[in-house]
């Protein structure tokens, strides 16, 4: 008998419990279907695809078209800057004019071309790994490779050998958004010059570099941006006649629609990663730091869906 | 006694389904937001709506993830998240509320309707009054409605930088279909 009651009773209270959990209320049944969702990718970790050096782990999306132009101006002080070149202003130390097509919305094509010993590139980045906004994927992951081929010659015999004058860049970049405000990326980078540059004995053909760099929003649109690069090459961190410096930028970050505009200090000369890693030889101690700036603007190149022709400005 | 306790038992097993709620189900409301601005009309999708509807207290609930909305363009569909939705933040929009009318939904029809709630987009909550309909068509429901929100009233920010890029004031259209919920599926 009282075996009989005690399951009565549990029965009884499983069938209340049953009933508050799995149906009546029509919250709780709205909870449980929005538990269905997946988890998203955590989108625009940065705004561009490039910060000031750095590669991010943003691709084009697909049909979308990225135009570049990159401008790295002279010295500010130092021996090439003040007043007379108003303050680098006069100079350009390198310019870099480039595109990137998304051909799907993780992989894009990438092609440029830089003042700075006339390198031609190209070369592509895949977004491999996205983060997730649930932490089960923490971090995001993307891989570019680059080929880049100086065409002209720099010194009457140093090209002779036509391969001489290809370099390569393999780089692995991993991105943490860490708010809304806080993006840091690391990047783990091969690069190999044919005829490494500048050339003087011992410099190596083959190196490693790491670059970190981060982004600070203040605003929506406005944040500020750090980047920071270092070669793990004994020829660079021991020479001293040149001596070479870690490549530094600081800057500002604003997005107007579909520009992303760029301005920033740094004291490398190059824009391209096969020449900023390897032939940075300005110091920020010597004044040897320069204005520089990119504009990155899209292009969304896809099929018009809009049944309303009205002009397109993103 | 015994006996008893299987009548107390057997009573309170038949109350707890006596009455059960009409609870009616859409998993894939379709929501559209239009904004024909100045320079350009922008249009965001979702199929991935959900809704419930108690069709016997009236009770309606509306949720949708932000990024579930797909646009055209991919930096516009960044933009809704990142800078006017901040979807990270506020991942979802919901309206909870009561439809006045409670039609029949025994009876084939259509039926116009008015919603009041709570409308919360952008983490802002908006008291509501929503007009709609309902037709039933052998116990499946189509719930559409066409609405402005204000994005002012959301405390969604339109920065002048963009140039009147979207409008003030978005049209959302939703449909959603319904089917009876079965509290209780037969396996």
């Amino acid at each position: 008998m009282k075996k009989v009651c005690i399951a009565l009773v549990l029965l009884l209270a499983g069938q209340t419990l049953r009933a508050q959990t799995d149906t009546s209320s029509a919250d709780a049944l709205m909870s449980s279907l929005t538990a269905e969702d997946k988890p998203e990718d955590v989108i625009a970790s940065f705004k561009a695809t490039r910060l000031i050096f750095s590669q991010t782990t943003e691709t084009v999306k697909k049909h979308n078209l990225n135009f570049l132009v990159t401008h790295r101006f002279g010295d500010i002080a130092g021996s090439e800057g003040g007043g007379s070149t108003l303050f680098g202003l006069d100079n350009s130390s390198d310019i870099f004019i480039g595109f990137e097509y998304g051909l799907t919305d993780n992989l894009d094509l990438q092609f440029g071309r830089s003042k700075y010993e006339q390198l031609i590139e190209a070369g592509f980045k895949y977004a491999v790994l996205h983060q997730k906004a649930d932490g089960s994927m923490p971090f995001s992951l993307a891989l570019a490779g680059k080929m880049g081929l100086k065409p002209y010659s720099v010194n009457t015999d140093v090209f002779d050998d036509y391969t001489n004058r290809i370099n390569y860049m393999a780089q692995a970049i991993i991105a943490r958004k860490f708010s809304s405000k806080l993006s840091v990326l690391v990047s783990p980078t091969f690069v190999r010059n044919n005829l490494p540059f500048p050339f003087i004995d011992g410099n190596e053909k083959d190196y490693i570099a790491i670059s970190a760099a981060a982004r600070y929003k203040i605003t929506k649109r406005f944040g500020l941006v750090v980047d920071y690069a270092h070669p793990f090459s004994s020829f660079r961190n021991n020479s001293t006649n040149p001596k070479f410096y870690d490549p530094l930028g600081v800057g500002i970050e604003v997005e107007t629609g579909g520009h992303v505009f760029t301005l920033n200090f740094s004291n490398s000369k190059a824009i391209s990663e096969m020449n900023f890693l390897s032939d940075t030889q300005s110091s920020w101690d010597k004044g040897q730091y320069r204005l520089g700036f990119t504009i990155s603007r899209m292009f969304d190149l896809g099929p018009k869906h809009n049944k309303n022709k009205k002009q397109s400005n993103y | 006694m015994k006996h008893l306790l299987i009548l107390l038992a057997l009573t309170s097993s038949l109350l707890g389904q006596q009455a059960p709620p009409a609870l009616y189900v859409s998993k894939n409301a379709a929501i559209t937001l239009y904004s024909d601005a100045p320079m350009e009309d922008i249009e965001g999708n979702s199929t991935d709506g959900k809704s419930v509807y108690n069709a016997s207290t009236g009770e309606l609930a509306f949720n949708v993830a932000i990024r579930s909305f797909k646009f055209q363009k991919s930096l516009m569909q960044e933009h809704f998240n990142e800078n006017y939705m901040e979807s990270d933040k506020y991942p979802q929009a919901s309206f909870k509320g009561k439809i006045t009318e409670k039609p029949d939904v025994t009876v084939n029809g259509s039926y116009p309707v008015t919603a009041t709630g709570v409308l919360e987009a952008h983490g802002v909550k908006q008291q509501r009054t929503i007009k709609g309909k309902i037709n039933v068509n052998n116990g499946k429901l189509t719930m559409t409605s066409e609405f402005m929100v204000k994005c002012a009233d959301h405390k969604i920010e339109i920065p002048k930088l963009v140039f009147q890029k979207i409008a003030e004031t978005l049209k959302i259209t939703v449909t959603a279909n319904y089917t009876a919920y079965n509290k209780n599926p037969t396996k």
